[in-house]
């Protein structure tokens, strides 16, 4: 019997007030307090007599230590870090700046060099890096300026009053299988917030549950989400050089398919590699763990890997719907940052400078909320003006409708683009409707039983243990670990749903999108199509893609016991 | 007269509990600071020589709280007498160790007072005249400072390592002991104390075990783990499991082998029906000798393993079993 967990009712929590808490500590997170420590550290220098205090400010981080669950490819785009740490390359752990780039459409067996690199896809200037590292070592910043990181912390639920935010109940830990205390249990602490600032990455629990609660997604398109599956390759010298970059679209998706691959050149021949596939993909036994092996099959991929060896794998979810997808940012106590909001181009397919930039926007208004002691909407909606009238409307006014584009097909997608191209952003119409992912998949019944066109791309990848791994295998190299005696954090609301209509409808693609083995049907003859879901939550990356693409909608992911998850060292 | 701390020091099975030092000097700390005086007390039946081994050290009074019904420990005998005794003397500040027992009987006791406790504390403070206690908050990246805003008397308990308790001053002469015979009426205690428990720790060490006989999903059922029990016991072995026959409850956690599990090294590992996930591998590469038995020749477990028997479990182990009898009997 599945029990899913909750916070725990009618129980006694310690209560804490705070001035401002960010519920998550990655590159948009950490880029708020530090933007907002430097704005306090400026006041107090000139205001010796109405000093603010960065005491109560607190980022919530849910992994054990800071950085340990940030993955991304990556490339970072300096431009907002300049305006936070002018001169941080000589200090910030980058790998290198790109210096050669490629483009290539691959066919099965070959591939087409694009004759000149599309200029979204141009990337001198950026910097190769390890989102894990750099995170890292922006937390070291934050906490140097004497802002607390609450590792190991998670926020499990918003507290309102009202039609207001109020504060953050954090993980209780301690509680077993059946939602029961233990004998360590702690419970979850009540923080007071003045403004809670959400910063979760894509598809936050507390993001969720906010947006749901207002209904805040109702004049925006729905977000489109992609998966992105990484590996960390060590391979023999000579093969990507620090710095270059390599981006192929085609083989193994077909034109139903959206997404692609990067290949990073990073230092001491490690080569970050992965394959980004878009949740609205038509065939539910499509399995993105699996598309990442085909991709590496592909002579040229191969030839890149030989004789190298596979040392991380990861995988993560990213926010694809663009400007139009964007919820409001502020209201009464609360902001929203980074892939939480949606800040993300992704035609450029870069989000890390958004999310930073979009912290640093955030941190100016709560700083004047701060001196004016006002956390109404009306204050913090100078965010939502601030968003605007930013540099970060501008690059994603110009791609506003680049995705919804893709929604129906590759050879669309490319059209649609080109006019884009030369209409600053707008092509046939200003805004372009979108669908939510899950939407575009169809029933198996609509599908060839055999699979058609898309027959490579289905089922699980078996894996040859040298260029290719099951997804059992590459999970190992994720390195997650969770305290197995607690609640399943896959909240599925309605398990009949599983066992009796998904099964026979969809397949139970539940099995082919997570790309940790947490969902499993297994044998039990009691049930009428004789498989019953079942739970390894244990095994969970935290990448969200259960609660984007299940097809019918009935998973929440919240987070389990603080201080667990993937430990992405390097990624 | 002075405001008075009262440090209640803990017994159990004769002997005192060494926390109880600690606590006592906090309340010397507590005392030289404040002016207050410091008395202690013994909860149980019997407990004068404990009250005179208290009374070596630097206090001003020892009392030994009687009671017959105070033997066995049970929380609801403890806060009457504890009440009773404490209604009486009306200490200011009770201080006691942040044991079990205390965990058990304090929040009761404070309750019954109509007062808070503030529990689990690593320090103090005095501050314009006021005490603060220090607790640890966000597993200790925090610290809190706590005070009372109800009447005295104030219950605080002190984490195990908050003071030292060798540094216990020692009196000048041993303090006067007074026997306080507390009256617990009939009904009050509603508690049946049980036999005295430990959890075991670790109910089996599979890393000592020298032959382990690991089942994994092929063993289909629960009822077939009996199957591989036996050949276990054949054997003279130790059961053991992958991660879905722990995770199903078919047996406990403390028999799982791999990277969330238990990591062995027996001279002969027997895996029944176990695929080879990495995740189990790791925890079992190191045995001397790998047996592995399943029906998908494919499996991964087969490249680790020194005997690879391709087959069905079901028609393999029961005449195993047999023939492993059979050689034990003959030998």
């Amino acid at each position: 019997m599945l029990v899913f967990r909750k916070p725990l009712e009618n129980i006694e929590r310690p209560q804490m007030p705070a001035d401002v808490v960010i519920v998550g500590g990655g590159p948009a997170g950490m880029a708020c307090a530090l933007r907002l420590s430097q704005l306090i550290d400026e006041h107090n220098s000139k205001n010796r007599d109405s000093r603010l205090s960065k005491e109560n400010i607190y980022v919530l981080e849910k992994s054990r230590e800071v950085g340990q669950h940030c993955l991304s490819g990556a490339l970072l785009d300096p431009r907002s870090m300049r305006e936070l740490l002018p001169g941080f390359e000589k200090e910030a752990p980058l790998d290198a700046e790109v210096n050669k780039e490629a483009v290539y459409f691959l066919t099965e067996k070959g591939k087409f060099k694009f004759p000149i690199t599309p200029p979204p896809l141009r990337d001198h200037g950026n910097y190769v890096i390890s989102l894990n590292r750099f995170v890292k070592w922006l937390g070291s910043k934050v906490e140097e300026t004497g802002i607390t990181i609450f590792t190991g912390f998670a926020g499990s639920e918003l507290l309102f009053d009202g039609a207001r935010v109020i504060g953050v109940r954090t993980d209780d830990k301690g509680v077993d299988k059946q939602n029961q205390p233990k004998s360590n249990f702690e419970p979850g602490y009540d923080l007071h917030a003045k403004v809670v600032i959400l910063a979760e990455g894509t598809r936050g629990s507390l993001t969720k549950q906010l947006i749901a609660k207002f209904d805040l997604a109702k004049d925006s398109n729905p977000q489109t989400y992609g998966q992105g599956i990484k590996e960390l390759w060590e391979v023999p010298s000579g093969r990507v050089a620090p710095g270059e970059v390599i981006y192929t679209m085609g083989w193994p998706l077909t034109t139903k398919e959206y997404g692609g691959a990067w290949i990073y050149g990073g230092n001491d021949n490690i080569v970050s590699l992965g394959f980004v596939t878009g949740l609205d993909y038509p065939d539910p036994r499509l399995d993105p763990q699996r598309v990442l092996q085909d991709f590496k099959q592909h002579p040229f991929v191969a030839s890149l890997l030989e004789g190298g060896k596979m040392i991380r794998y990861g995988a993560k979810s990213l926010p694809y719907g663009g400007w139009w997808a964007i919820p409001p940012v502020a209201g009464d106590g609360w902001m929203i940052l980074g892939d939480s909001a949606g800040f993300l181009n992704s035609q450029r397919l870069k989000g890390i400078h958004l999310a930073i930039k979009s912290g640093m926007l955030a941190a100016e208004t709560a700083f004047e909320a701060l001196k004016k002691h006002d956390f109404s909407a009306a204050t913090l909606s100078g965010f939502q003006k601030k968003v605007e009238s930013s540099w970060i409307k501008d690059e994603l006014w110009k791609v506003r409708n680049f995705h919804q584009g893709f929604e129906h097909g590759f050879f669309a997608g490319l059209f649609h683009a080109g006019i884009q191209q030369f209409t600053g952003g707008r092509g046939l119409r200003n805004r372009y409707a979108g669908t939510a992912g899950h939407q575009h998949m169809k029933k198996l019944a609509e599908l060839p039983a055999d699979g058609g066109n898309e027959a490579h791309l289905l089922g699980p990848a078996k894996g040859d243990g040298k260029l290719t791994f099951d997804k059992l295998t590459d999970l190992y190299h994720s390195g997650t670990k969770h305290e197995e005696d607690q609640p399943a954090h896959l909240v599925i609301h309605d398990t009949n749903i599983c066992n009796t209509r998904c099964v026979k409808e969809f397949g139970s693609p539940c099995q082919n999108f997570c790309p940790a083995n947490v969902y499993e049907m297994v044998d039990d003859a009691e049930q009428p199509n004789g498989k019953r879901i079942s739970l390894n939550p244990s095994n969970c990356v935290h990448c969200k893609t259960c609660d984007i693409a299940d097809p019918y909608q009935i998973i929440t992911w919240v987070p389990p016991e603080g201080g667990g998850g993937p430990n992405y060292d390097g990624m | 007269m002075p405001d008075t701390i009262l440090v209640t020091v803990e017994q159990r099975e004769g002997k005192l509990n060494r926390v109880s030092w600690e606590t006592l000097t906090a309340g010397q700390a507590l005392a030289a600071e404040t002016g207050w005086t410091l008395e202690a007390a013994v909860v149980g039946s019997g407990v004068a020589n404990f009250a005179n081994e208290v009374a070596a050290k630097k206090v001003s009074k020892v009392y030994a709280v009687e009671s017959p019904k105070l033997e066995p420990y049970t929380p609801d005998a403890f806060s009457a007498a504890l009440k009773q005794f404490i209604e009486s003397k009306q200490p200011k500040l009770v201080l006691l160790p942040h044991t079990y027992q205390v965990r058990d009987f304090v929040p009761k006791l404070a309750t019954a007072m109509g007062r808070t406790a503030i529990t689990d504390c690593i320090g103090y403070k005095k501050e314009g005249g006021k005490l603060l206690f220090t607790r640890q908050m966000f597993q200790g990246k925090l610290a809190a400072d706590v005070s009372f805003t109800c009447d005295a008397p104030w219950f605080v308990t002190f984490q195990n390592g908050a003071f030292r308790g060798d540094k216990a001053e020692a009196g000048a002469s041993a303090a006067p002991v007074e026997t306080v015979n507390v009256q617990i009426a009939d009904g009050v205690i509603r508690n049946k104390p049980q036999e005295v428990f430990k959890e075991a720790k670790q109910a089996v060490d599979l890393t000592q075990a020298e032959i382990i006989v690991s089942v994994g999903r092929g063993i289909k059922e629960q009822k077939n783990i009996e199957l591989a029990k036996q050949l276990a016991e054949a054997l003279g072995g130790e059961l053991a499991a992958s991660r879905p026959i722990c995770d199903s409850g078919w047996l406990p956690m403390d028999r799982q082998i791999g990277s969330s599990g238990q990591t062995v090294a027996p001279k002969l590992y027997l895996a029944l029906g176990i695929s080879g996930a990495i995740q189990h591998i790791v925890g079992m590469k190191g045995s001397r000798t790998i047996i592995a038995i399943n029906k998908d020749s494919e499996a991964p477990i087969f490249e680790i393993a020194d005997y690879a028997v391709v087959g069905n479990l079901f028609d393999i182990v029961p005449p195993l079993i047999e023939e492993v009898k059979k050689a034990k009997a003959g030998s």
